[in-house]
């Protein structure tokens, strides 16, 4: 090779700055435009199909159908709201629905902490690994498979009926709170694994720390343990709480004559063909979660999902 | 009890994860009172003794006594010593005065007196206005400070403290290293203090155990280890020293043995005589209040001498300059084989 | 996996798409029948009640969808449906070139335009159909045919025959009696199940005045809802998926209830139900075979249209559904008594039976003086019993 021609290649890898080169160059530069371009399409997305569907949602719910031919009418309104305030039926069905999912939290939360205590703290790392693995296989499986073998082991003459005999006991049945322990096995997986994650970030020596200081293993759990778990028992019972609160199908296979907002949901767009309405039930939900939500935010639970 | 009686008292303490032995068949007795340090490179077994010791790792094999009592197969909340930790371990939900009172709290103290009290020893660090702040809001040195006067408010019989400075800059290190003294000094209780820094250790200790490879090399005030270490080992890491293989000591001394002198007891003189050995110098690094001079002595082995600044050989020496070393006999340490 | 996301967000969805279209259509209803026929076209897709199009993958030996698509060349998807206002919805999709509708839909897919009126003269086997199932109300309007009779049933009332006793007649063992199958008794989990106490009240309420029970007025659908109410103290579970009832007779987790002749004809050998149409009469299915307005194979249709209504086809599909064919000739096939169990072309007893129908403002039964309550309304009030 020359001499010129060394110098020509030099030259064309030293300036000659292509588009792409300036692009590149500008991108390199500019760390928050990179960040922009990054996520531009997602959040595109995020707005499209949350934000603006949600505002769809809320929109609609102004709305009024035909009562014959199932037609949606664009006729502003806010009878649909009226109804859900003045009627009953919508307070009774909220407060039912309300009180599975606190109850769904509750039952998972308490069935989660010592598993989840177990897994982070005392279990060897081959078990730890077993015990997850476990854990989340369930989630596997199809939802309504899972509904329906607890449909089988709620039923008359079912495993549970078999176990509590003897204590003098009986299934629950079809009912609430069959609907409710089948929904608390459902969930459970996404209250074990935050609590898991937030016990594996307590540090060893704190809980030595508290154990040295003269604190027997309950009050080390009490005082130090569940304080500092809080955010991610918070962090759990959104998962639990918000899934039951839309829930319409475990109710449907494993609730016997009960129903909950999802299927007043459900009903008026399946049966009635009553969009609006619908609309306007799903609005309760929303709302109760918006303020979980809030409530919850000032635990720090919203960092740790 | 007799007066006599040690604080602590460890009989063949073993402790193995899995096959690794961490501690082997340790002895070892602390007075009551004492400032001990365990001082030692990480992993020589020195905070897995701690740990047997506050009941978070129970021992293999082997005995723990407090006070005469043995204590081995007791849990931590239940044997009379406390412990502060390498990176404190406060409890981030709590606040400074909650951290400082946990002790009192879960002992079923009331709150009025346990926070009196917390107060009180908070106040001992130099902590009075800092109660209602959470440790995040807190600087690494006050953090040290309340874990301290977390551990000291339930007037532990001993106290452990697991490389508490590690973690601090060097000034606040100093002045860590005064207070805490001073503290032992008042509380007058028996501190174990577990530390890599030699330094530290010698400034600090009333006796010293020097561990390697799960065994204490030697045992002895600071002043036994420094200036007669038993061991290679212990020679090399407490301070700097010259270490001679037999045969290099045989080419200078005449005597076949493994021995060890100080660099500061290396002089560098300006005559000829019979306890000299000519050198050049391969390196002079001046440190401020004294220069190191590496030399290569003619007889073979390399040397380092410490010069103190103003003395009357001081001056800026140049490599491959002659130098003329004097060695004294007296100075020699003679060191274990193995 | 189903949660409440799919629901929500088809909900969301369905919604958007409202918006982002800017009203809803009205749908775009060809009103013109077909004048002649042409060439058939490849693809045929059905909507329908389970069992009204088999094609041998659920049973081998129950198969007559092959056959058609051998003589025809239509290739035919079939989709089933649980309830009457699922089929609405699947159908308002405009998927389904075809649709088997109960009187309680049939109405409604009328009215919103969705189905087209049928040229009954392309469908020869039309002649044969049973003369009260032709020109009824459900199937019929302003005098334009818009679906042909598949078959006909009544909404029959189960018991366990262990549990039950004596053996039942009367619908009493699900409403006044209920008490004594509290947590036990199942019921139909629809709107149009209001219409089953109708005819309850018809025969035990007569100061009520109900002389149809589709054609409720206010204080009428009230009573129905009271005694709705009240038996829902007694309800284990409601059921819509026919599987969902098998499997809680078969467990003895219901004991009563209403039930359709095939869901008896499916429960698992040695269960011990029977299935009775009680003494006053009870609610039934009339079904239409209809067209869609939107269909792209309008050939495909009318084949099969004429297709289920021949004899062979007819007696196929009626028998393995459980239910009387639409015409007599279908009797010649099918199994021996199968004719004379579900009462074929016996008018006197089809008379007991009320055909699905979707109730409407203006009131079935003839009355001008009131307005009768819509199925608007009884769709408000279903939610209200279900509590």
């Amino acid at each position: 090779m020359s001499v010129n021609s060394v110098r020509e290649v030099d030259s064309a890898l030293a300036v000659r700055p292509t588009f792409a080169h300036r692009v590149s160059a500008k991108l390199y530069s500019n760390a928050k435009l990179r960040l922009r371009l990054l996520i531009a399409a997602p959040l595109f997305w995020l707005s499209l199909v949350y934000v603006a569907a949600l505002l769809a949602l809320f929109v609609t719910a102004f709305w009024t159908m035909d009562s014959f031919t199932g037609e949606v009418r664009v006729q502003w309104n806010i009878d649909n709201f009226v109804q859900l305030f003045t009627d009953a039926l919508y307070r009774t069905v909220t407060l039912r629905t309300l009180g599975i999912a606190l109850a769904v939290t509750f039952i998972d939360i308490l069935i989660a902490l010592p598993i989840a205590f177990f897994m982070a703290k005392v279990a060897s790392r081959r078990m730890r690994g077993i015990l997850v693995i476990s854990i989340l296989m369930p989630l596997w499986a199809s939802y309504l498979v899972k509904a329906y073998a607890w449909r089988s082991v709620l039923s008359n003459d079912g495993i549970l009926q078999w176990l509590l005999r003897p204590l003098g006991l009986d299934t629950p049945g079809y009912s609430l709170v069959g609907a409710a322990l089948t929904l608390g096995y459902i969930w459970l997986p996404y209250v074990i694994l935050p609590i898991f994650t937030g016990l594996e970030k307590v540090p060893q020596n704190i809980l030595e720390a508290s154990s040295d200081l003269g604190a027997k293993t309950w009050s080390t759990l009490r005082l130090i343990v569940f304080p500092m778990l809080l955010p991610a028992i918070a962090a759990g019972s959104i998962f639990a709480f918000s899934l039951t609160m839309g829930d319409y199908i475990s109710i449907n296979i494993v609730g016997g004559a009960t129903q909950m907002l999802g299927n007043l949901v459900y009903t008026n767009v399946g049966t009635a063909n009553n969009l609006p309405m619908a609309a306007a039930i799903a609005m309760i939900p929303v709302a109760i979660m918006f303020i979980y939500l809030t409530a919850i935010r000032k635990t720090g639970a919203l960092d740790n999902l | 009890m007799a007066e006599n009686t040690p604080a602590i008292s460890l009989r063949g303490l073993t402790k193995s994860f899995g096959s690794v032995t961490a501690v082997s068949n340790l002895d070892l007795d602390i007075k009551s009172g004492e400032f001990f340090s365990m001082l030692g490179p990480s992993g020589s077994g020195k905070t897995t003794v701690l740990r047997m010791i506050a009941g978070f790792e129970l021992a293999t094999s082997g005995q723990v006594f407090l006070d005469g009592e043995d204590v081995s197969a007791k849990a931590p909340f239940d044997r009379n010593v406390n412990t502060v930790f390498q990176d404190y371990a406060l409890f981030p939900h709590m606040t400074v005065l909650e951290n400082v009172a946990y002790g009192l709290r879960v002992r079923g103290v009331g709150k009025a007196e346990r926070n009196a009290q917390a107060l009180e020893a908070l106040e001992t660090v130099r902590l009075g206005e800092f109660g209602g702040r959470k440790p995040s809001e807190l600087s690494g040195g006050q953090r040290q400070r309340v874990a301290l006067a977390r551990a000291i408010i339930v007037k532990p019989k001993v106290l452990l403290l697991d490389e508490p400075l590690g973690a601090l800059d060097l000034k606040l290190r100093e002045q860590m290293q005064i207070e805490l003294k001073e503290l032992q000094r008042e509380l007058a209780i028996t501190f174990i203090f577990v530390t890599h820094d030699q330094e530290e250790a010698l400034t600090l200790s009333d006796r010293i155990a020097v561990f390697n490879q799960g065994k204490i090399e030697q045992i002895g005030t600071p002043r036994e280890l420094y200036e007669h270490p038993k061991t290679p080992f212990v020679a090399g890491f407490v301070g700097t020293t010259n270490i001679f293989e037999a045969d290099e000591a045989k080419s200078l001394f005449g005597k076949s043995i493994k021995a060890s002198i100080r660099p500061e007891r290396v002089e560098i003189v300006k005559g000829k005589s019979s306890n000299t050995h000519m050198g050049r110098v391969i390196e002079a690094i001046y440190v401020g209040s004294a220069t190191r001079v590496h030399i290569k002595l003619d007889a073979g082995p390399k040397i380092t001498a410490l010069v103190q600044s103003g003395s009357t050989v001081d001056e800026s020496w140049h490599r491959d300059q002659e130098v003329q070393v004097a060695l004294n006999e007296k100075d020699l340490v003679v060191l274990e084989t193995k | 996996m189903i949660s409440k996301t799919p629901l929500k967000l088809s909900a969301l969805v369905v919604g958007l798409a409202l918006a982002l279209s800017g009203c809803a259509s009205s749908g775009g209803a060809s009103n013109a029948k077909l004048k002649a026929l042409g060439s058939n076209e490849k693809t045929l897709s059905l909507l329908g009640w389970p069992g009204y199009a088999e094609d041998g993958s659920n049973d081998p030996k129950v198969d007559w969808v092959t056959p058609f698509e051998k003589s025809t060349g239509c290739q035919v998807t079939f989709k089933p449906y649980g309830t009457s206002d699922e089929a609405l919805n699947l159908f308002k999709s405009g998927d389904y070139d075809v649709i088997a509708a109960s009187g309680d839909a049939t109405l409604r897919l009328i009215a919103s335009g969705d189905v087209q009126p049928l040229n009954t003269d392309l469908i020869p086997n039309y002649k044969n159909v049973y003369p009260f199932l032709k020109g009824q109300a459900w199937n019929t309007v302003a005098g334009e045919t818009y679906g042909v009779p598949h078959g006909y049933g009544a909404n029959l009332l189960m018991y366990n025959t262990d549990v039950v006793k004596p053996a039942p007649t009367s619908w009493d063992v699900v409403f006044d009696k209920a008490s004594a199958y509290k947590g036990k008794v199942t019921a139909y989990d629809s709107p149009i199940y209001i219409a089953d106490a109708a005819v309850y009240l018809m025969a035990h309420k007569p100061e009520l005045n109900i002389t149809n029970p589709y054609a409720l007025d206010a204080d009428q659908l009230a009573a129905a809802v009271d005694l709705l109410k009240a038996q829902k103290a007694n309800v284990g579970e409601y059921w819509s998926d026919y599987l969902k009832s098998i499997d809680s007779f078969s467990t003895g987790n219901s004991v009563v209830g209403t039930t359709w002749q095939v869901i008896k004809n499916s429960m698992p050998a040695g269960s011990h139900v029977e299935a009775v149409l009680p003494s006053e009469g009870a609610t039934g299915w009339s079904d239409s075979w209809m067209v869609s307005s939107t269909t792209k194979s309008p050939n495909c249709a009318y084949a099969w249209l004429n297709y289920i209504d021949s004899p062979k086809a007819n007696a196929a599909a009626t028998e393995y559904f459980g239910e009387a064919p639409a015409t007599a000739d279908a009797c010649q096939y099918g199994s021996a008594g199968f004719c004379d169990s579900y009462h074929a072309g016996d008018a006197a007893y089809a008379a007991k039976i009320w055909y699905w129908t979707t109730p409407v403002a203006k009131c079935l039964d003839g009355r001008t003086d009131v307005k009768c309550t819509d199925y608007s309304a009884w769709t408000k009030a279903w939610q209200e019993i279900k509590g």
